[in-house]
């Protein structure tokens, strides 16, 4: 079994098992939820039902009193009746579909609401991963959700309003009709239910494919270079192409399905129609008229074959769609956890914290992943308040680790974090946030106001205290060109360094003593980053930097070195001789058995 | 984009889909005359068999021919739903074949045009709009036969009926295209609220590690939903103005067919048809009101047009020309001849000279924009001079065979994109592929191997598993290039990304295991330098200087070189893509 196979395999497994029932309870329990909508819609398609009731006895009455007996204007006003049903049938329809709103719509909202929230609490908690493409589309799935689950409850409803007044009114009309009648369409009915779960696996393994498909030619896409330099191409098109087969074969076998079900309808739709007309002289003996049989012949070709193809339709496309899209939705956003915020079950500390806000890390050992080479081990660090401490680094080191660890977004394998004495663990979220700030190097701004902007992380913050802080960090000419607080602004049209501004000017602003900057001025020119590190050095507090440009380890008051697990902490002129590797990083080189010109 | 005539290479690119559905296509067409023959001919029959029933015979031929049209439609019908699929599964599997095969052959500085998100939208959707081609064409010409079949019979039941139905149907289409258009604008308004609250979801994902930090998830929530109350009133509206189409178009087609029907029963009591012709025109109205299913299959078709066209662009790029020459069996000498390279209007070679000799450690270095990534990247030919030439042991490199140019030339980056199934398949990757212990023995030069074995299932463990930092990453991209490295090994600084013991050991690779071979460093530390038997200063699109480091350390502007620390990316992508900060991978 190869790599592919196998996880495929897996995949699927992992689709019937869990998934499957948790999409059909969600299903279930909206559809409990709105039992008296549901209701008011059954009342509603009993008149739905008239002309389905009465469309094949009025013909009947038509000819037969009317047009066959030379008395047109019977006939015309039998018709007329028949128009009249209809009207009110159409009335009912309008009505069905009115109360179906109600039903579907809060449906979209509760699970928009679950989407969003499950996203959003997953992606923010202790330790999370960063947040896949999937999780992005999962609003595009909620649509089509929406509109596959409408399509169901109509297409359910009409087929039995349909079929039930058509039955009863074959009932009515001849009741020797009946057994021709009933059991081919029960066959057919049968026929399609089991053909039903087939088409829904092959339909799956359809998608899985084509997913799969995207996936591999996302990486394809991003990797033309890659591909180019190792000459690579062969393998890279078999990565993808051996997807491109499966799903081919996948459509194929839905298709060879679909065409059985068209083959059910078939036998469930014309085959009444075939015995009717067989047995007809037997009918004819009975005592049907040929209005009778005009009758028989419409409720069948006007009632129940249509209703039989839409429900055959109904379920094999959109009910397809929404059982699979359900699924995709609940495994990969969840249909909501609230989010815990990290509610805090251990003592409730209110974080006034007496001591001060030293942070402290004692014994911090911390790999991603269990099994993965750690990438601190056994870290004691105290960085005591007011203190100004750059670290540096290789890129792919660990800085940013470091700086979850000391913000508590990530949890080490042992050891302790602590602020003003207090450990971290087990603290709220909101707690948390009044000790310490985090600005990342990814600047959220969001679509709102300035304010609503820049207030995000004190919103009682005071204009005087907004625009000293403007100032100071340099971002008066910005905001005069976004228009002043009261402004809208939106993301999208902001430089990467416009947006790293504004966020600098929330973190500045808002209560908390320890401010982490992770890379958060990379995208500004030196002399703004300059600025920038001055302003929250002279603010109130510890300022702790991870580096972007040595010239911020200049500036600061200790640096750190994180070379690997090993750490070295120190003054820049001591760590000059100390470490080669801050040696380097600075641009410093011993020209060996020569006096070195120092700098 | 350029402004093509995009009418005819797109329906040409539309037959070729259509013609390798294969056999199906032909099977299609001659099902769907043959369907639409049977529906034409079904009512008519229908009403003889009806007919033949009342005036008292037994049920003879005509409700046998009735069970045999019966069969042949149910059986076409089946037959229309397999051979849609199949071809279209075939055209579809075709197209992304071919449209693949040909992006492997375009030269990498080519397939920038395109964005990747927009290349895997073409290869992947478009295609499948594009496939799709041939059977729709089919459905819908012979839907109009029995449209237009159905109108025909009428008349030949009595005039009047489709003097009836012609004057009821156009009234029929114009209002419910009427109502259809007021619905659209309200689909216009839900779909831009949806789309916000997508957007805003989308954003606060982006900004996940600030609202972790900041504790405001819920804060955020509830911002991501504010605009679902307007979302459920459109909702609420469009269901409402549904439920009104819906409805009226139940009126107007019931009320056309019961118009048919009145006339129908006139003529049935003056004798002039019967009780079958009555039954058949009833059928023959539904078929003559089907005429509108064709808007949906022309709506497919315009866009079956649209996305030909989109994938016709991916196919119309140029292709990388290479030559039949071979190299020589031992060297490894790499020689820029007035080499120049523009990107817009900026010129960032300058006719360029250069001669790296071989088996030499030489170190690239300049200013952030001095070419030192572009000229990596035409040192193994990623990118081609737009004059001069550059040569591998005296061969131009544009004249050798891809196997020849690609075994004898290998890339580290500082950000890799591993593509397999597996680790072992990622280090493995390439024209030739390594046996396991080659895979084995570059993953231990590379400094790899150690946080592969820690991994449950070692190098078997599937890519998507195995979460690596920047380090590790490039680690796994560096035993890829020593896996097939021949006789050219061109990288990117290490130190920048691995901590000092980790590189001190990697470059101890380079000088000892890999030390025969040509090796070009991108560099950007002093440490770096120091170590390359020779430097070459890229400065103004020239060669400033090539020497040693301790010999160029004199010069006060060469010291100012690695003051730096990080490199800043560069502006140009075309540029930023060849370096270290291909924002792909970020």
């Amino acid at each position: 079994m190869t790599v592919t196979e196998a996880r495929s395999a897996k995949e699927t497994g992992r689709h019937r098992s869990g998934s499957d029932s948790t999409a059909r309870t969600v299903l279930i329990a909206s559809l409990r939820e709105r039992k008296s909508q549901l209701w008011r819609l059954a009342a509603w398609s009993l008149l739905e039902a008239l002309p389905a009731l009465l469309s094949g006895i009025l013909v009947a009455l038509a000819v037969d009193e009317g047009f066959l007996a030379g008395r047109l204007g019977i006939g015309f006003g039998w018709l007329g009746l028949l128009a009249i049903s209809v009207a009110l049938g159409a009335w009912g329809t309008h009505e069905t579909l009115s109360r179906l709103a109600a039903v579907v719509e809060p449906f979209r909202d509760d699970l928009v609401t679950g989407v969003v929230t499950g996203a959003l609490s997953s992606s923010t908690q202790r330790g999370a991963r960063p947040p896949s493409g999937d999780v992005a589309r999962l609003t595009q799935q909620v649509e089509i959700v929406r509109e596959a689950y409408a399509a169901v409850l109509i297409v359910v409803q009409q087929f039995v309003v349909v079929t039930v007044g058509a039955l009863i009114g074959l009932v009515a009309l001849a009741p020797a009709v009946l057994p021709l009648v009933l059991p081919p369409l029960a066959v057919a009915l049968v026929l399609f239910t089991l053909l039903l779960q087939r088409l829904a696996n092959q339909q799956r393994a359809s998608i899985l494919a084509d997913e799969n498909i995207a996936e591999t030619a996302a990486t394809v896409g991003a990797g033309l270079r890659d591909i180019a330099a190792c000459g690579g191409q062969e393998l890279a098109h078999a990565s993808v192409g051996s997807h491109i087969d499966n799903a081919r074969t996948a459509t194929t076998a839905v298709s060879r399905l679909t065409a059985f079900a068209t083959l059910t309808v078939a036998f469930g739709g014309w085959v009444p129609l075939i015995l009717i007309l067989g047995f007809g002289s037997w009918l004819l003996d009975q005592g049907a008229t040929t209005g009778v049989l005009l009758g028989a012949a419409t409720y069948v070709l006007q009632g129940l074959q249509p209703a039989l193809q839409t429900l055959v339709d109904g379920l094999s496309g959109p009910g397809l769609w929404l059982m699979v899209t359900l699924r995709r939705i609940v495994e990969t956003g969840g249909a909501g956890e609230e989010s815990s915020d990290g509610a805090s079950t251990a003592a409730g500390t209110d974080g006034d914290s007496a001591g001060g806000y030293d942070v402290a890390l004692s014994g911090i050992t911390f790999g991603y992943g269990a099994s993965a080479a750690p990438v601190v081990r056994d870290l004691d660090l105290t960085i005591p308040q007011g203190d100004h401490l750059a670290i540096v680094g290789p890129s792919g080191a660990g800085k940013s680790t470091l700086a979850g660890l000391m913000t508590g977004l990530l949890e080490p394998r042992a050891g302790q974090v602590s602020i003003g004495g207090i450990g971290l663990l087990g603290r709220s979220a909101r707690e948390l946030a009044a000790q310490r700030v985090l600005i990342p190097q990814e600047a959220y701004v969001f679509a709102g106001t300035l304010h609503e902007n820049l207030s995000y992380l004190r919103p009682d913050v005071s204009d005087a205290d907004l625009h000293e802080a403007v100032h100071l960090l340099g971002a008066e000419a910005l905001v005069t060109r976004l228009g002043g607080f009261a402004a809208e602004i939106d993301p999208a049209p902001l430089s990467a360094g416009e947006r790293q501004l504004l966020t600098l000017v929330r973190a500045y602003v808002c209560a908390a003593p320890v401010v982490i900057l992770d890379e958060a001025t990379c995208h500004l020119d030196p002399v703004a980053e300059a600025r920038v590190e001055h302003a929250f050095a002279d603010r109130p507090g510890t300022l702790i930097v991870i580096a972007h440009r040595m010239s911020s380890a200049a500036r600061a008051q200790r640096i750190l070195v994180l070379d690997g697990v090993s750490v070295m902490v120190g003054e820049h002129d001591d760590l000059l001789t100390r470490s080669p590797l801050y040696r380097d990083l600075v641009g410093h080189w011993k020209v060996p058995a020569q006096a070195a010109p120092p700098r | 984009m350029e402004d093509t005539d995009d009418s005819r290479p797109s329906a040409r690119l539309l037959i070729q889909v259509g013609r390798n559905a294969g056999w199906w296509v032909g099977l299609l067409a001659v099902n769907a005359l043959v369907l639409a023959a049977a529906e034409l001919a079904l009512p008519a029959v229908l009403g003889r068999t009806l007919d033949d029933l009342l005036g008292g015979g037994a049920p003879g031929r005509w409700l046998a021919l009735f069970v045999v049209l019966v069969v042949v439609l149910s059986l076409g019908e089946a037959l229309e739903d397999l051979g849609t699929g199949a071809a279209t599964a075939r055209s579809t599997a075709w197209l992304r074949h071919t449209s693949l095969a040909h992006l492997m052959s375009v030269g990498w500085r080519t397939a920038q045009r395109f964005p990747p998100g927009d290349l895997v939208a073409r290869l992947v959707g478009n295609t499948a709009e594009a496939g799709s081609v041939g059977p729709d064409v089919i459905r819908g010409a012979a839907a109009l036969i029995p449209a237009v079949g159905g109108t025909i019979a009428l008349a030949l039941i009595d005039p009047w009926l489709c003097v009836t139905f012609l004057v009821g149907l156009p009234v029929m289409m114009a209002l419910l295209w009427a109502f259809a258009r007021d619905a659209s604008e309200l689909a216009e308004g839900y779909l831009t609220i949806q789309g916000k609250i997508a957007g805003r979801l989308v954003q606060a994902l982006s900004g996940a590690r600030t609202i972790a930090a900041a504790g405001t998830a819920e804060r955020e929530t509830k911002r991501v939903l504010g605009p679902l109350a307007t979302l459920h009133d459109y909702g609420m509206r469009m269901w409402r103005a549904q439920a009104r189409i819906t409805a009226q178009d139940l009126l107007l087609l019931s009320g056309l067919e019961i118009a048919v029907l009145a006339v129908g029963g006139w003529q049935l009591s003056r004798g002039r048809i019967s009780p079958g012709e009555l039954l058949a025109a009833s059928q023959y109205v539904a078929l003559g009101a089907a005429l509108s299913s064709v808007i949906p299959d022309l709506t497919r078709f315009i866009r079956s047009r649209a996305a030909a066209r989109r994938v016709g662009e991916v196919l119309d790029l140029s292709a990388v020309g290479y030559g039949n020459a071979v190299l020589p069996s031992a060297g490894g000498t790499v020689e820029f001849r007035k080499v120049s390279v523009r990107v817009g209007e900026r010129v960032i070679l300058d006719r360029l000279n250069l001669v790296i000799p071989a088996g030499s450690l030489v170190a690239v270095v300049g200013r952030t924009g001095a070419g030192k990534s572009l000229l990596a990247g035409l040192a193994g030919r990623l990118v081609d001079p737009d004059d001069g030439v550059v040569l591998l042991d005296g061969v131009q490199l544009i004249q050798l065979t891809q196997r020849e140019l690609r075994g004898a030339v290998g890339y580290g980056f500082e950000r890799p994109v591993l593509i397999g199934g597996t680790l072992a398949e990622a280090i493995s990757f390439g024209a030739e592929t390594p046996d396991a212990d080659e895979v084995m023995s570059a993953a231990r030069a590379a400094r790899a191997d150690a946080f592969i074995r820690h991994l449950p299932a070692g190098y078997q463990t599937p890519l998507d598993e195995a979460p690596m930092s920047g380090g590790e990453m490039q680690r796994m991209g560096l035993a890829r290039a020593f896996a097939h490295t021949g006789r050219v090994l061109i990288l990117d600084d290490v130190a920048a990304s691995l901590d000092t013991v980790t590189e001190h050991e990697i470059s101890r690779a380079l000088t000892g295991a890999m030390a025969d071979r040509t090796r070009i460093l991108v560099a950007h530390r002093a440490s770096t330098a120091a170590r390359a038997d020779q430097v070459i200063w890229l400065d103004e699109g020239r060669v400033r200087a090539q020497a040693p480091h301790r010999e160029l350390w004199a010069d006060p502007d060469y010291r100012g070189l690695f003051e730096a620390g990080r490199p800043e990316p560069d502006s140009v992508p075309v540029l930023a893509a060849l370096g270290s900060d291909s924002a792909a991978v970020r």
